[in-house]
């Protein structure tokens, strides 16, 4: 495919490299000459193009009407909708990503009908929250943007599932027990699986239910 | 009365509320506090400091009931993208933005969307001046 990235900040930069490496053809659109001129002789293989990527000649150098991808990873909202609408609008991207910096503009967004808006801050804030709050909770992975999150519970003594077999206990809606993972062993649970204390439980829960699922499996938040 | 929403208090805006408060309701929105100071005391409308990005902003600014919004803040892209929200989300009737680059001009005009470049204005004056 080939890829549009503007801004070659942090996340234009790191984003770039990886898409590279899996043979996309990348170009890199970022205001900031010096910058550019250093990517230029660093990455060989990405086309950098000098310029602000919310003018249309700049977008057109980066040859964006071939694209199959624009991203945008600006560091202000504005120009991030700019450039998907400019992308989209004027030249005909198919699809259009966006970095959202602040999570108060993403309606902007919406209206500005950028196809992916991802919200990083909240993501972020999501993951700190995780790893701040429950010990006994891990985060093993998160799809669809962290809207479905596998995670990895600890089975405390004294919990309220402790001790009972998959037919007695109540998991609530949109949750379900992937596998109990026992000193060696793995379990792929059946009704009549009993989840001890120690156990591991390896459970797949939308985002928003991940705290009440921990709450039937362990007690307590 | 109408009601006009202005986003921006910088030279263009504070001339512009303070005529239009003359005759009108007008609610002035910056994110600098200080920008909203320069009203002064005799200043009658409304001022709200805050992110003219932020959705909860315009509503705080009662745009959806607005005659008419115009954007002036200095940043082209912010003027652009929130005059498309007006229009879009708000339906509000008249729309107008100041844009510092002519392309940008040409690209986002529509209908409900006036948009006014200082540049180009300058010249038809200065065109006038001999004619």
């Amino acid at each position: 495919m080939y890829i549009v990235i503007a801004g070659a900040g942090r996340l234009g930069l790191v984003l770039a490299k990886k898409l590279e490496e899996d043979k996309h053809q990348i170009c890199l659109i970022d205001k900031n000459e010096n910058l550019c001129n250093r990517l230029a002789s660093e990455l060989k293989d990405i086309m950098i193009v000098c310029g602000d990527a919310t003018y249309p000649d700049v977008l057109k150098e980066a040859r964006i009407e071939k694209a199959d991808v624009c991203v945008s990873a600006a560091s202000s909202d504005e120009d991030g909708t700019i450039i998907c609408y400019l992308a989209k609008e004027l030249f005909g991207v198919k699809r259009t990503v966006a970095r959202v910096n602040d999570p108060k503009h993403i309606p902007l967004y919406k209206y500005m009908e950028v196809d992916n808006p991802v919200d990083s801050t909240s993501i972020i804030a999501r993951i700190v929250e995780e790893e701040a709050s429950f010990s006994d909770v891990i985060s093993l992975l998160s799809i669809k943007k962290g809207r479905l999150s596998i995670v990895r519970v600890d089975i405390p003594e004294g919990s309220p599932v402790a001790n009972k077999s998959l037919k007695e206990i109540t998991l609530p809606a949109n949750s379900v027990l992937v596998s109990i993972l026992r000193g060696p062993d793995i379990i792929i649970p059946y009704g009549s699986t009993v989840i001890l204390p120690g156990d591991e439980v390896i459970a797949a829960t939308l985002i928003d239910i991940e705290k009440d699922l921990v709450k039937a499996l362990i007690g307590k938040i | 009365m109408k009601y006009v929403v202005i986003v921006g208090c910088g030279r263009t805006g504070k001339e512009l509320a303070f005529e239009l408060s003359k005759t009108e309701n007008v609610v002035v929105v910056d994110k600098d506090l200080k920008k909203l100071d320069s009203l002064g005391d005799d200043f009658n409308g409304k001022k709200v400091w805050a992110d003219a990005l932020d959705i909860n902003t315009l509503d705080k600014a009662g745009i959806a009931e607005a005659t008419a919004v115009y954007l002036l803040t200095g940043n082209d892209n912010l003027n652009l993208v929130v005059g498309k929200v007006a229009r879009r989300k708000y339906q509000v009737k008249k729309v107008i933005l100041q844009v510092g680059d002519t392309i940008k001009k040409k690209i986002f005009s529509e209908e409900g969307l006036t948009i006014v470049n200082r540049t180009y204005l300058i010249v038809e004056v200065l065109k006038k001046c001999i004619s």
